[in-house]
């Protein structure tokens, strides 16, 4: 069964770009280089995965995850960026985005995040885990539920390995632990990153302006 | 010299009636001499005084497009107050003409003008300044040498013979005179000192954001120019668009004190320009750069380099983390990595430098590498509190 994607991108040579380089293996269903379009085509052609870039006219990214959250929820979003903006990545994983890639990743990378999302796994760029690392750094804050708002020393050492550089199936290795288990890791760490409502991360947030 | 049809009376820089700038003109010498001139010869029988208005009646106004007629109100305040002492003189002397008075009225004309012409560099500028030529500074000289001659003559020839009070009003009036007259000069010089001084701080605001330009805008241009991948290409602009938007209206972080993650960036672009290679920069925390943070900084870029050169992987990963203990670097690559024992001399010794630059500001270094798996140089640095 072959994924549909639909690309999200108001540029368009990139998004003519990444067309070329994703559709030999996957079905590419459309592509819209507005927020408007994009949220009325989504709709219509309920793709698997869509590639999504953070910085658009008309409320970005984000607008698009959230509106089309409501009606489809089965289609998951994948964040790629030149943003080097930890607020709006962060922004966009918390409106429901499984994942953040920046645009020169590598297109076998690219391919390869998009059957991750949709197999219903997080990717994690070494940005991203670098974002999140920082956010959930320092003190543990007195919260009701302090399990959201910490990570656990294993899911920290998972995302010092992918912000080092290093693949999912090599940060396993490292750990001598599974992908199955790093793939776990990381999901957790997507879902308290979307959960936590450890009010550092919108401080954190917002004092960093540029990363 | 009259007999030149040309010879008319000068509307602008003028004292009086612009003769004396108009004949000064004519004869292509300053019009302070041309003034000294008349004034001198008003002491014979009040000569200068006739030949001016001789000349005012033979001539007739310059036109000029000039938009400048002001008149110099305090030089010509000084001038004539420096006559009428010298007229209160010839009138308590009851000698007139007289020698030893022309001779002492001429020497502080002459005096008086080569001190304030306004053409030439000042007396203070001509003695203070070491680039004004040698002729101005003889001028000033000469200046000085008839001032002082010509009062010396006035007090041993003339100055004898009538009471003390007049001497004294005479001279104070000179003396005032000559001060006003040199007012505008004072006032210039002043005013080149101010704005001599508010152009150094221009200038070093300029050469200060010349080196910031340099550093990044002109760095990333230059990226820019060698890479041919558009994505890339959009990822310096909108990383220097950010950087240089923060330098212009953003707060210097932490207080215009460097961070260290500012540093590694910096040196990861320098990597990426002269290798050719992508380096993904990733940091968390950050700490205000100091001597540990600077050879961290330094081992890092060397450790890129290393990887740019010999690893042959087509990105390297530079992370850094800070903590309230310790900062740490990890340069990683995904290449053919390395035996220890069977590397080239020239990476043992960039490796050897590396630890030794480490270690000296007391940290510590790890090169984690197999054949075929890669390598990463982790340094390890304590923060230092301050």
């Amino acid at each position: 069964m072959s994924i549909d994607v639909f690309l999200v991108d108001d540029h368009r040579l990139f998004l003519s770009g990444v067309k070329a380089e994703l559709s030999e293996e996957f079905r590419i269903v459309g592509s819209a280089h507005d927020v408007d379009t994009a949220i009325a085509e989504i709709r219509g052609y309920d793709p698997d995965v869509v590639l999504v870039d953070v910085h658009m006219p008309d409320g970005g990214g984000i607008a698009v995850i959230e509106s089309v959250g409501e009606t489809n929820p089965g289609v998951k979003f994948l964040a790629l960026s030149v943003s080097d903006q930890a607020e709006d990545v962060i922004a966009m994983i918390r409106a429901g985005a499984r994942g953040y890639v920046t645009k020169t990743i590598e297109p076998p990378d690219l391919a390869d995040a998009v059957r991750r999302i949709h197999a219903g796994d997080a990717v994690f760029s070494p940005r991203l885990a670098g974002f999140v690392l920082d956010a959930f750094a320092g003190a543990i804050p007195s919260d009701q539920d302090p399990e959201l708002d910490q990570l656990t020393a294993r899911e920290k050492d998972v995302l010092r390995l992918i912000a080092r550089g290093f693949a999912y199936k090599q940060v396993a290795r490292k750990l001598e632990i599974s992908i199955k288990t790093v793939e776990t890791h990381v999901s957790s760490v997507l879902r308290k990153l979307q959960l936590s409502n450890r009010h550092e991360l919108a401080r954190w947030a917002s004092k960093r302006h540029i990363v | 010299m009259f007999s030149s049809f040309d010879l008319s009376r000068r509307q602008s820089d003028r004292i009086i009636a612009g003769v004396a700038g108009g004949v000064a003109d004519e004869l292509g010498v300053s019009d302070s001499y041309v003034r000294a001139a008349f004034l001198s010869l008003l002491t014979v029988w009040g000569l200068g005084g006739l030949l001016y208005l001789a000349v005012w009646l033979m001539t007739y106004d310059r036109v000029e497009d000039g938009d400048k007629e002001k008149v110099e109100l305090p030089r010509a305040l000084g001038l004539g107050i420096a006559f009428a002492g010298l007229m209160l003189l010839l009138a308590s002397l009851g000698l007139w003409p007289n020698a030893a008075l022309v001779l002492t009225a001429t020497a502080l004309a002459f005096g008086t003008a080569a001190l304030t012409d306004t053409s030439r560099p000042g007396p203070f500028a001509a003695l203070l300044d070491p680039d004004v030529e040698r002729t101005s500074r003889m001028r000033v000289f000469i200046g000085i040498a008839l001032l002082v001659g010509g009062l010396a003559t006035f007090t041993s020839s003339v100055g004898r013979v009538f009471e003390f009070g007049v001497v004294f009003l005479a001279v104070v009036l000179t003396g005032l005179g000559i001060f006003i007259a040199f007012g505008p000069w004072v006032r210039r010089l002043l005013a080149d000192l101010a704005s001599e001084r508010s152009e150094r701080i221009r200038q070093e605001e300029r050469a200060e954001l010349a080196a910031h330009l340099h550093d990044s805008v002109l760095q990333t241009l230059a990226l820019i120019q060698r890479s041919d991948d558009p994505a890339r290409m959009a990822i310096l602009a909108r990383h220097q668009e950010a950087e240089l938007r923060e330098w212009l209206f953003g707060a210097a972080p932490l207080d215009g004190v460097d961070l260290v993650s500012t540093a590694l960036k910096t040196a990861a672009a320098r990597v990426e320009a002269d290798h050719q290679l992508p380096v993904e920069v990733v940091t968390v925390g950050d700490h205000p750069i100091d001597e540990a943070g600077r050879a961290l900084v330094g081992a890092a870029s060397e450790a890129m380099v290393n990887a740019a050169k010999h690893s042959g992987a087509p990105r390297l990963s530079l992370y850094f983390e800070a903590d309230e203990e310790k900062m740490s670097v990890y340069v990683t690559d995904q290449g053919k990595g390395f035996r220890l024992e069977e590397i080239e001399r020239d990476r043992k010794g960039i490796a050897q430098s590396i630890r030794a630059r480490v270690e000296r500001a007391g940290g510590t270094v790890d090169i984690a590498s197999a054949s075929g798996e890669g390598t990463e140089v982790i340094l390890t640095m304590p923060v230092s509190r301050a």
